[in-house]
């Protein structure tokens, strides 16, 4: 049986599940994200989104540079809401 | 590819891609114009709420078949769609707004809507993390839920893809001509033609019904959301606090908790930037309402479009403009609309007549009664 690679922890998604989204039409970050969820965990992107972009060069036989970076939301790191709140 | 087809589509959020999976089950001749991704307009930024709770009869009929057609949802893909049935509760802070919900529910149990009206203790019982204060009272359906938006487009994608129906994605339509049949101009000049049109554009379509001469009543505006971390599973309902500085939020079945509210006055405008005062604005919202959400951690927040009619209600229907059709104006409630939406529209665009009465969605209406007030 074939390993099972993990390439987003956050939100336990496989290096199977990204190629088939490739496969089957994504060609972006901002896809890929929307398909499975990889990049939206608590590291947002930061573990898994070197390596999302080298598999995407990779399926789509490009240059990793001309894969379009995905857009940063804020506020970039977790925050508690009470920092909001609180004085 | 051939570029004729028997209906074009232009734009794959929600509403063009339901339609065009209906119509792909007919067997029609189908290509889905989208300039971005799919999703990549509103329906990919909505915080997928679905609920029967509304004012209009039309709307609520709507919505009725709607839950059921998103429960079918993971049998027709293949996959689950995280279609959950946690309930929707709207709070009554004021005497004014427990009246309209009474009025309300009158008109939603007509429809055989399972909805009541819940006491201070009643909502502490369904939400224990809810502070009750100022809290009168609140209307509750069980009934309605969520969904995931991608996995609903996903899987229309699928079927859409498998019944031969054709998709032309980052390509922007420039131009639109009848002339006997539709001419579609692509931004890199391909040309494609049509016996039938559908602008199911969201906030695009006033300007693009414009190229063919049609002014249609259509205002976009910005509303921003934001999502948490993941967190055990601790209220079921989406919480709608319609208090001028409320705001609405659910958990999704992951854990996280996404919000979003209704900035007053409200921003006008195409943009699907995020504002500095969100943050701070729907921490303090949501926390008075749940105090322990205190300790949850934001990870993203976000901006993306309403697009909005005088009246409150969508348009759905031929334009004066013969075989082209405007499914748009959807305000905070296209993901929820969208299946049924789409599958009456392609009923009528094949066979030129409706199965239920949309004459409030019609275009041609006085867009001046305001018929839904649960916005
Ligand atoms: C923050 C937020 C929260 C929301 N929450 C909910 C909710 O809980 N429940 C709910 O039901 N609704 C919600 N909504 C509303 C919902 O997202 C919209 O009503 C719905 O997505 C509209 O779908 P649509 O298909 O009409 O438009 P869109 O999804 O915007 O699709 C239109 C598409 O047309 C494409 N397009 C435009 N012009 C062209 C062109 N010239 N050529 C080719 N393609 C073109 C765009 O790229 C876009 O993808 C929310 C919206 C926001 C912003
Ligand atoms: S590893 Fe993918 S989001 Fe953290």
């Amino acid at each position: 049986m074939k390993e099972k690679v993990i390439v987003c922890r956050c939100e336990d998604v496989t290096e199977d599940e990204i190629v088939e989204a490739i496969q089957s039409g994504a060609t972006t970050l901002e896809e890929l994200k929307r398909i499975l969820r990889v990049g939206m965990g608590p590291c947002q992107g930061r573990t898994c989104g070197p390596i999302l972009v080298s598999l995407l060069a990779r399926e789509l036989n490009k240059n990793p540079k001309e894969i379009e970076q995905w857009n940063k939301r804020p506020p970039l790191k977790p925050v508690h809401m009470k920092i909001f709140v609180e004085e | 590819m051939n570029n004729n087809y028997e209906v074009a589509i232009i734009g794959g959020g929600i509403i063009g891609m339901a339609t065009a999976y209906y119509l792909s089950k007919k067997g029609i001749k189908l290509v889905v114009i989208e300039k971005g991704y799919i999703g990549s307009g509103s329906t990919g930024r909505c915080i997928g709420g679905i609920r029967q709770q509304f004012s209009n009869h039309t709307t609520i009929h709507l919505m009725k078949q709607n839950i059921e057609l998103f429960s079918q949802m993971e049998d027709e893909f293949g996959f689950n769609v995280e279609f959950y049935r946690g309930g929707y509760l709207l709070l009554a802070h004021e005497k004014k707004m427990e009246q309209e919900f009474i009025e309300n529910i009158k008109i939603q149990r007509k429809e055989k809507i399972n909805v009541s009206l819940l006491s201070p203790d009643d909502i502490k019982k369904l939400v224990p993390h809810i502070n009750t204060d100022g809290i009168i009272s609140g209307a509750f359906c069980p009934d309605d839920g969520q969904a995931f938006p991608f996995a609903v487009l996903r899987g229309y994608k699928k079927i859409i893809t498998e019944n031969r129906g054709d998709f032309l994605l980052r390509k922007e339509v420039v131009k639109l001509n009848k002339n006997k049949i539709f001419s579609i101009t692509l931004e890199d000049g391909t040309k494609i033609e049509a016996e039938k049109v559908l602008l199911s554009t969201g906030p695009w379509t006033r300007e693009l019904g414009e190229k063919v001469g049609l002014d249609l009543p259509l205002y976009a505006e910005r509303h921003e959301a934001m999502i948490t971390e993941r967190m055990p599973k601790f209220f079921e309902p989406m919480i709608v606090d319609y208090r001028s500085d409320g705001c609405y939020f659910h958990q999704l079945i992951n854990g996280q908790v996404i919000g979003c509210y209704t900035p007053v006055p409200n921003v006008p405008g195409i943009r699907e930037d995020a504002s500095f005062e969100f943050l701070p604005n729907i921490a303090w919202r949501m926390t008075r309402l749940v105090p322990s959400l205190k300790n949850a951690s934001v990870l993203r927040h976000w901006g993306g479009c309403y697009t909005m009619t005088p009246d409150g209600n969508p348009v759905l229907d031929e334009s004066e403009i013969e075989g082209l059709y405007v499914a748009s104006g959807m305000s905070g409630h296209g993901f929820m609309f969208g299946p049924a939406m789409g599958k009456h529209l392609s009923k009528f665009i094949v066979e030129g007549k409706w199965g239920m009465d949309f004459k409030d969605f019609s275009i041609n209406r006085s867009f001046k009664i305001n018929s839904e007030h649960l916005k």
